[in-house]
């Protein structure tokens, strides 16, 4: 059967035992569901946002504007980390929303976006990130988890710019 | 361009194509900051079972709503979008999609439509569905 995301899962599709380093993935990561963190992402520089264009095939919008994926696309926003602190499959924490999944691979599976106002080069952005769910399946390939990671961006006065939600596959 | 009078639901959108090439590939990566070898190391995503790199989730995504946004023009607020990523596509994939109005609703001065997309590859294989809510500002 086919869930809402699109996972392949067998029987009702959840399990609590499982794969071992997918379990332990599972129990850190409940410990972090609801928790916010905040992060300053500081500037938005103007060059990054054109490029992000070029890059993507995107018509450069007006007025400076951001594309409008451009925020929720980035990975990493610090200049690290070194590359000996990558994992094997050259992905860093930073570039997997901060969170704890060592020994894990994770993949986009797609993002709901709602943007309130426009986003603009030079403009201060925050971004509050929550972990809001994970749930342990059965697929094709193995047991995986489906992570939901809910990122509010913020201007400099905290008035929300773009809601992403976002799903990951762990496994 | 398309304007409020235009939109009405079975409207379908222009087929829109991206070749997703290798360099486009880095260069996206690169610019997301995204060291992910899948995206750039041929022998390490054959390792992990894929024809060759991998076109980024985030990639797809902008391809879905390029197509929008060249439609809808420039008069023309994006409201809200996704997409989910169902099936893979690699460097040299030509990136084709579709889509049609759904739903139109007339507000207080201004019109929103509902738009159904679909991205698939060369071969006709789904890559991703998608969603986008879009507003003009209503005619005179």
């Amino acid at each position: 059967m086919t869930d809402g995301d699109g996972i392949t899962t067998g029987g009702d599709g959840v399990r609590t035992g499982g794969d071992g380093a997918i379990a332990a993935a599972a129990r850190r990561l409940a410990a972090e569901t609801g928790v916010t963190r905040r992060r300053d992402l500081g500037s938005l520089a103007a060059r990054d946002l054109e490029r992000f264009a070029l890059a993507s095939g995107s018509a450069l919008p007006p007025d400076g504007q951001a594309p409008p994926l451009y925020l929720s696309s980035v990975m990493g926003w610090s200049p690290g980390p070194p590359e000996a602190e990558l994992r094997p499959d050259g992905s860093g924490t930073d570039e997997t929303r901060g969170l704890p999944l060592e020994g894990l691979r994770l993949m986009g599976a797609g993002q709901d976006l709602e943007f309130h106002r426009p986003v603009r080069a030079g403009d201060h952005v925050v971004e509050h990130t929550t972990l809001t769910d994970v749930r342990h399946k059965a697929g094709r390939s193995g047991d995986l988890l489906v992570l939901r990671v809910r990122r509010v961006f913020a201007d400099g006065s905290d008035r929300p710019l773009v809601t992403c939600d976002e799903t990951f596959i762990a496994r | 361009m398309t304007v409020a009078t235009d939109v009405v639901p079975g409207v379908a959108l222009p087929p829109y194509r991206l070749r997703a090439s290798t360099v486009r590939l880095f260069r996206f990566s690169a610019v997301t900051w995204n060291a992910h070898r899948i995206h750039y190391d041929a022998a390490y995503a054959r390792s992990e079972g894929y024809p060759d790199v991998l076109v980024q989730s985030h990639l797809h995504g902008c391809v879905l709503l390029n197509a929008v946004l060249a439609w809808a023009g420039p008069d023309a607020t994006l409201r809200a979008f996704g997409w989910r990523n169902r099936g893979i596509a690699v460097a040299g994939d030509e990136l084709v999609v579709t889509g049609e109005v759904v739903a139109v609703r007339d507000a207080p001065g201004e019109c929103v439509a509902k738009l159904r997309l679909e991205e698939r590859d060369q071969r006709g294989e789904l890559c991703a569905p998608g969603h986008a809510t879009v507003a003009w500002p209503a005619g005179p």
